[in-house]
């Protein structure tokens, strides 16, 4: 449990550190809330942004033009799924 | 003979200086951009990105004015940064990729005040302020009541020392500029051409210099 709390708050910070969220800090961020357009509101850049900071930090590829990418970046949870289960670090 | 440009207002920020036009209502230099630009967009830009923007919605509220901004080197720290990246093989930042234009600024300014006029990024070897100048005469000329242009400059990344000119400080100027309001600007001729930079605008606005250089000598007309 404490690790998944671990891993949720870490995928925060790497959010908030990669994509520059001066103004946003960990718990702004609702862990089922959309990331992308409604919610956080990031848009199309930050989504290649994340997808580089994942490759960096976890060794997780994407590929940037399938579906279940923008499945994996619905929200903060369904990232935490994909680092959980893909992570190679 | 050209219609005469004049001077309708100005707004200078400095890095260096908590105050750098001596009359306050032309300076910007306290915290520039943060209130007036939304936090999405003003995260993409850096201190003097954010001044400009910050200018630019000073002087051009209703968003009416054709925009022109000028800056030498541009975001010579970003880009920089990249080719670095790129020598050693490592994949480089998309957000950077997509801010290294030279038009980035005015496009974030644009989308953040919903500009919809004509905007124009120029670098000038040294020849901004006079570009500008030429640039903003051609859309008088055409018709528009008045023209905005910024001419910025950003920090020296220190693998340039030596190398290139750069102001002192990071900073940025701009003026609005019209054919029949304000105080006129008169060229002159100058026997050696020179290369003067946001700062050198800066104290020939505020009359700590009688003239600025560039490839003519610029005058304003006494008030």
């Amino acid at each position: 449990m404490n690790e998944t709390r671990d891993l949720s708050l870490e995928l925060k910070r790497l959010i908030i550190d990669t994509l520059e969220l001066e103004d946003i800090t960990p718990v702004d961020i609702d862990p089922v809330a959309p990331l992308f357009g409604e919610g956080l509101g990031l848009d199309s850049i930050d989504a290649l942004e994340l997808g580089l900071a994942l490759q960096k930090r976890y060794g997780i590829k994407l590929d940037a033009e399938a579906e279940e990418t923008r499945h994996h970046f619905a929200s903060l949870n369904a990232l935490q799924s994909l680092v959980e289960a893909r992570r190679v670090d | 003979m050209h219609a005469a440009l004049h001077l309708e207002d100005w707004q200078a920020w400095s890095a260096a200086q908590a105050s750098v036009a001596i009359n306050s209502q032309h300076d910007i230099s306290t915290n520039p951009g943060a209130a007036k630009l939304p936090a999405m967009l003003r995260r993409r830009l850096d201190e003097v990105g954010r001044a400009t923007c910050e200018i630019l919605k000073t002087l051009d509220p209703e968003a009416s004015c054709p925009l022109i901004h000028a800056s030498r080197h541009g975001d010579a720290t970003h880009t920089l940064q990249m080719l670095e990246a790129l020598a050693q093989g490592d994949p480089i930042s998309p957000t950077r990729f997509s801010m290294s234009v030279h038009n980035a600024v005015l496009g974030v300014h644009s989308i953040a005040s919903r500009h919809h006029r004509p905007l124009q990024a120029l670098g000038a070897c040294g020849h901004e302020f006079d570009a500008l100048v030429c640039e903003a005469r051609g859309y008088l000329t055409e018709g528009y009541p008045a023209v905005v242009i910024v001419f910025s400059e950003g920090p020296r990344p220190a693998a340039y020392q030596g190398h290139a000119e750069y102001p002192e400080s990071p900073c940025a100027v701009g003026m609005r500029l019209t054919l029949d309001s304000g105080r006129k600007l008169l060229p002159h001729d100058v026997s050696q051409s020179a290369r003067p930079t946001p700062l050198d605008v800066i104290a020939w606005l505020n009359a700590d210099t009688p003239h600025l250089d560039g490839q003519q000598r610029w005058q304003l007309e006494e008030r």
